[in-house]
């Protein structure tokens, strides 16, 4: 038993905080994260159109002319924010010369670990999986918005211009890109708001609000136990995580 | 005290203004006081036939009908009681034509009309659109928001027969049209706008098909028959659409392999994506909760 003055210590050590996402990062989670919501506020009435919530949210937003306004302002901005990663990921590795973030492409690493968790929830066996920088759902997370944005974006842009696609393409493409850009988009929504939400935010140890996507920071406490391999590694060689 | 007479003035001009414009009843013309008998719901003759006639005529209807200024006379002739001719549809649309000349040609030409000139009871004609009981009795104008024929509720007025499939299958009618314009872009838009005309500059039944000239899809000169016309019907409001645009259209029917097949296998791709993807992340989930759960109880 640590005494209450080293315990306190203890405490202060494992409270103090870690940095795991710069600034540029910040700004493009919160940038995906306001753009997604005011589209899927403005994109469900448009979908379930004949409920009588959509015909009321539309008519307190100033109509459906308001609502598309707003849905493809959100549009342009969550393109903005997509290519703003590409810029970033791109001037980082280019002109700064920082290691091209190798963390985040899926390995076999991730399907060990996803085997691993499974068998950890169903009970087969009491350790939990050990993750590196990212896990399994962070890297799911990414590369599904990799796969989404094109397809909504590209379906979004044909439903938006529709004369102007059909000038350049054949006219099946206005009904197909009607049936992606609303089955992708149930498919995001879906996943984020079960997925997501639940593992990111409303999981043991995290609920109600994971702040770290806001701050940046992270206690070393969990740090450790949500990315023990990356973890180590940081705090292995140097005193001080950077 | 000056004060308070001036604003007790006020008061009593507000009162007086209110008393005297409170009444908004607006009474139907009516000479001849026709309504003293006939608005009597229980009002009713028996034709030469044998057949029960209700001559009932509702005085509520009528008092905000269009032609509510207009006498009865005018439409029923001087001596109404004298006349015996049973009343058609065609008849009744002629009445209306007697007034209504322009609206009234164009009708006879349209497929409605062509059906009415053979005797075919089906088809509609001037009450059965603009008035909400198909009573020549209770027209309502075009612009008032509870006419059948006010732009966001044409595609109902419309359904009452369209949507009737026991009825279309008469005339090879097999696309569930209403159904399909309600599921599409027009059909949303006009869904999801206000009663508000400025709301209203959507695409309805009659932007396409036509108003009292509508034509049958199989002639040749309806605006949407074979890809020509019905591009330039889609340029009425997109300009430049052209062919290719108007190939997008559904037609009315849902993708099928036979019916735009490129729609169709993308539905069924994305259908086996959203299944598998949620499926998998649905699963996941619950374990994850079941697991979290015992790790609470067993703490």
């Amino acid at each position: 038993m640590a005494t209450l003055t080293e315990s306190i210590a203890l405490e202060g050590a494992w409270q103090e905080k870690v940095t795991r996402f710069d600034v540029q990062q910040i700004i493009q989670h919160a940038g995906l994260m306001v753009s997604f919501i005011l589209l899927v506020l403005t994109g469900l009435p448009q979908k379930f159109h004949e409920l009588a919530i959509s015909q009321w949210w539309t008519g307190l937003l100033g109509g459906i002319e308001v609502t598309r306004s707003i849905h493809h302002f959100a549009a342009w901005l969550i393109v903005l924010v997509c290519l703003y990663h590409l810029v970033y990921i791109a001037y980082s590795t280019l002109v700064q010369k920082r290691p091209f973030p190798v963390k985040m492409i899926p390995g076999r690493h991730d399907f060990i670990t996803l085997y691993q968790e499974i068998k950890y929830f169903l009970g087969i066996t009491r350790e939990r999986p050990r993750f590196d920088r990212f896990n399994w759902r962070e890297k799911f997370d990414y590369w599904a918005i990799f796969w989404g944005m094109p397809v909504m974006g590209i379906s979004g842009f044909i439903l938006m211009y529709p004369v102007e696609a059909t000038h350049l393409l054949p006219g099946w493409v206005v009904p197909a890109a009607l049936i992606a850009h609303s089955d992708e988009a149930m498919l995001a929504l879906t996943w984020i708001f079960l997925v997501h939400i639940f593992f990111n935010h409303f999981s043991p140890g995290i609920f109600p609000l994971n702040t770290s996507i806001f701050t940046g920071k992270v206690s070393k406490e969990r740090y450790q136990r949500e990315h023990p391999l990356e973890y180590e590694r940081l705090s292995g060689g140097q005193e001080g995580i950077k | 005290m000056r004060r308070l007479g001036f604003l007790l003035a006020i008061a009593v001009v507000i009162v007086v203004a209110i008393v005297a414009f409170r009444s908004t009843r607006a009474d139907a013309l009516d000479k001849n006081g026709c309504l003293t008998c006939h608005s009597n719901p229980g009002l009713s003759t028996t034709t030469k036939a044998g057949a029960k006639v209700s001559l009932f005529v509702n005085e509520a209807l009528i008092n905000t009908a269009a032609h509510r200024y207009i006498d009865c006379t005018t439409c029923h002739s001087a001596d109404p009681h004298k006349v015996a001719t049973p009343l058609t549809k065609l008849s009744l649309a002629e009445k209306c034509g007697s007034c209504h000349q322009y609206e009234y040609e164009q009708h006879l030409n349209s497929i409605h009309g062509q059906q009415l000139a053979q005797g075919n009871p089906d088809v509609a004609t001037c009450v059965d659109c603009h008035s909400p009981t198909a009573n020549p009795h209770n027209v309502i104008r075009v612009l008032e928001y509870n006419a059948p024929t006010y732009k966001k509720n044409i595609s109902e007025t419309c359904a009452k027969c369209h949507d009737n499939q026991q009825l279309m299958a008469n005339y090879g009618i097999v696309e569930k049209v209403y159904e399909s314009y309600m599921r599409s872009f027009h059909g949303k838009a006009m869904q999801l706008g206000t009663y508000e005309i400025t709301q209203l500059d959507k695409a309805t039944c009659t932007n396409c098909h036509g108003v009292h000239d509508i034509k049958s899809v199989a002639d040749p000169a309806a605006p949407v028959a074979g890809l020509d016309n019905l591009a330039k019907t889609c340029e009425q409001c997109h300009p430049g659409a052209g062919v290719e645009f108007a190939k997008g259209f559904l037609g009315h029917k849902e993708a099928s392999p036979d019916n735009i097949p490129a729609a169709h296998y993308t539905e069924n791709v994305f259908r086996v994506l959203l299944i598998s993807v949620l499926t998998f992340g649905a699963l996941v989930v619950s374990a994850a909760v079941v697991r979290y759960s015992i790790n609470r109880w067993r703490d």
